[in-house]
């Protein structure tokens, strides 16, 4: 309990020009249903789908669980490897960070832990994908921590989805360390469903000459803030964080994009690209900061906005923090409409102006779209995006 | 069959007049080729019939099978049988070219008869093949990090695609090796019927040594100063615009000093 007032003495995150204070994100019940067949996942994928407290799909090929990769639930390894997850989980997200991680931290009752020992490749997308079952009106509480082992190599693919149309919340923090030289893709498209008011923390510790790639897909349908972090500690480290992200109807979606240069030689570039609709919001914050002796950094962002109606509200703030002269950054950002040269290339070969724009607007987020690990993936993003517009048709 | 008519066009762009009356009836079964030094208005020409937002029309008209363009948006202008293969396509990562041509295809078909999968992918291999364009950029990005030629390619690719009744074929030429040009005017001779009909838009005499024209238009000054067959492309190769000009008895500034400098690569 003591804990608890802890907790609640510390600040809420920054998320600059996103007021959220009235969603109560830091006021959750997490919720304590099971489920036994999977949603989404099937095939003999190499993955897991956790829904609830209970994992509905699990799949690793034989030679990946005799090189020791570890991929199971939290319920699970709580029981199975607690000692291991004393010692990881909170390092790269600490219980002191904000009130809302710390929350996380005190509270969850799910999630997904992987673990990948040094050198062992994946030769495909691994599959982590987590649903929130909110039919109990309760909230989703949960936790993913990845463990990539040097040299290592590995894409991920991560998705969540809100199953029951009952009015929640949801604290997703995940956690990712891609120790020296792994090379490591984390893939993901977030799509809660209206009812689930969302923060989404995710932070990456990156080592040395180990690359960190973030695809960041946003298409959550309630209102969100999201954080996007990675922590460029060792020498060599490289991460680019690019995200997408479509707001529709009256939500709002706020991010942060954080890249943090640490060690010498790092490179950090941001990437984000959104698209809003109807009298929906949705703001970038870009940060990059290079510490004092990470001589020969790089750190660069470029955020654009795709403004759709008069009554929508987009805005794309960068930020560049620099304690060291041996570096090089820049930033752009801008907040715009439809490409017209894309429409009339589109429009001259007879495709409607309605299409065209679906077309367009895809193109927009087409760089993000195209480093989607799967096809099957980017088509999911292509879903996602024309399911999006649709109201916009509707509304029409 | 189907007419193209520009009748007295004027045209101006950012408030400057380019095209100051040009006359021009295309019929589908002929092929015109305009040619032209830089800076005459050729590619204003041709972006106005499509309907570039860009350009004003302040005098005349533009008809096909006298449906005035002017009440026509750009994809109407397209689905009434016109198509401009550009000088520079745009690029759009995260649509595929095989969707983007199934797209505009299904554009000009009611809802309830789309093409189907099979009979399109069917097509789009017989064209391709025909162009020879590598299987797999039927699911690359729309001019997504194509070479120039490539692009062109494509252009072509579309128009065989989509059967227009009347092609614009904007400066297909530019940019290409012997051997894609010959790729590309094989491709436009294929279409070449009693049903289709193009405007060719060059600098160079060469292109038509691949596709010949039925009637060669010489444009100077944003006005159609002479028409002739075929053997006029041939004329103005050796003698230059400058010389045409002259010829003609006008008092046009041609934008290059050089004239001539147009023929040197051939």
């Amino acid at each position: 309990m003591a804990d608890t007032h802890a907790i609640q003495s510390l600040p809420l995150p920054t998320f600059a020009k996103v007021r959220y204070n009235a969603w109560q994100l830091d006021d959750m019940i997490p919720a304590t249903e099971t489920a036994t067949t999977p949603f989404f996942m099937k095939n003999k994928e190499n993955g897991i789908e956790v829904s609830g407290l209970s994992t509905t799909y699990q799949h690793l090929t034989e030679a990946l669980t005799a090189q020791g990769v570890i991929l199971m639930s939290m319920v699970q390894a709580k029981i199975d490897y607690p000692a291991l997850l004393e010692k990881m989980v909170g390092t790269v997200i600490t219980k002191t960070t904000d009130r809302l991680s710390a929350q996380n931290f005190a509270q969850f009752n799910t999630g997904i832990f992987v673990y990948i020992p040094e050198n062992v490749q994946f030769d495909d997308v691994l599959h982590l994908t987590l649903n929130h079952l909110a039919a109990s009106g309760k909230d989703l509480v949960a936790r993913i921590f990845v463990y990539i082992g040097a040299n290592a190599k590995v894409d991920i693919l991560q998705e969540i989805h809100t199953i029951s149309d009952q009015k929640t919340k949801a604290s997703v923090v995940v956690e990712v360390i891609a120790d020296v030289g792994a090379q490591v893709t984390y893939a993901n498209i977030d799509a809660f469903n209206e009812q689930t008011t969302a923060y989404i923390n995710r932070e990456a510790e990156v080592r040395d000459h180990a690359t960190l790639d973030w695809q960041n897909a946003e298409f959550n349908d309630g209102n969100a803030i999201i954080r996007l972090a990675s922590q460029l500690n060792g020498e060599g480290a490289t991460s680019h964080a690019n995200v997408i992200g479509l707001t529709t109807k009256k939500q709002t979606q706020g991010f942060v994009t954080t890249i943090l240069n640490r060690g010498r030689h790092t490179l950090g570039h941001i990437f984000q690209r959104g698209v809003i609709l109807n009298r929906s919001t949705l703001v970038f914050n870009g940060i990059g900061k290079i510490i004092k002796g990470a001589q020969g950094s790089d750190a660069q962002q470029e955020s654009r906005v795709l403004m759709l109606s008069r009554r929508a509200r987009g805005d794309a703030n960068p930020l560049l923090l620099i304690d060291e002269n041996d570096v090089t950054a820049g930033h752009a950002a801008s907040v715009g409409r439809v490409d017209e040269d894309q429409m009339y290339y589109l429009m001259s070969r007879g495709i409607s102006e309605q299409v065209a724009r679906k077309l367009v607007i895809r193109g927009f987020m087409g760089e993000v779209l195209a480093k989607m690990p799967t096809k099957e993936a980017q088509q999911q993003v292509v879903t996602e995006i024309d399911r999006k517009l649709k109201h916009e048709d509707e509304s029409n | 069959m189907t007419t193209l008519k520009v009748e007295n066009l004027h045209v101006s762009v950012a408030g400057k007049e380019i095209l100051k009356g040009v006359n021009l009836v295309v019929n589908t079964g002929e092929i015109h080729a305009i040619m032209g030094p830089n800076g005459t208005g050729k590619s204003t020409l041709s972006q106005t019939i499509m309907g570039h937002p860009a350009y004003e029309v302040t005098e005349g008209h533009i008809t096909i099978d006298d449906q005035d363009l002017a009440d026509m948006s750009v994809d109407q202008r397209a689905r009434a049988g016109l198509f401009l293969a550009m000088q520079y396509p745009s690029e759009i990562q995260g649509v595929t070219n095989a969707e983007f041509m199934r797209a505009a295809i299904n554009a000009r078909r009611p809802e309830d008869d789309q093409i189907g999968v099979m009979s399109f992918i069917e097509k789009l291999d017989e064209k391709r093949e025909f162009l020879s364009m590598s299987e797999e950029m039927a699911e690359r990005y729309l001019n997504e990090g194509f070479s120039g030629g490539e692009k062109k390619r494509n252009e072509i690719l579309q128009m065989m695609m989509i059967e227009p009744k009347i092609a614009i074929l904007d400066e297909i030429d530019s940019g290409l090796d012997i051997d894609a040009l010959k790729v590309v005017s094989r491709g436009v001779n294929d279409m070449r019927s009693s049903d289709f009909g193009a405007l060719m838009i060059t600098h160079y005499q060469r292109l038509l040594d691949y596709i010949v024209p039925d009637f060669v238009h010489v444009m100077m000054g944003g006005k159609i100063v002479k028409t002739g067959g075929a053997e006029l492309a041939k004329k103005l190769e050796t003698e230059g615009y400058a010389g045409l000009r002259d010829e003609l008895g006008l008092s046009v500034q041609l934008t290059d000093e050089d004239v001539n400098s147009y023929f040197v690569e051939d």
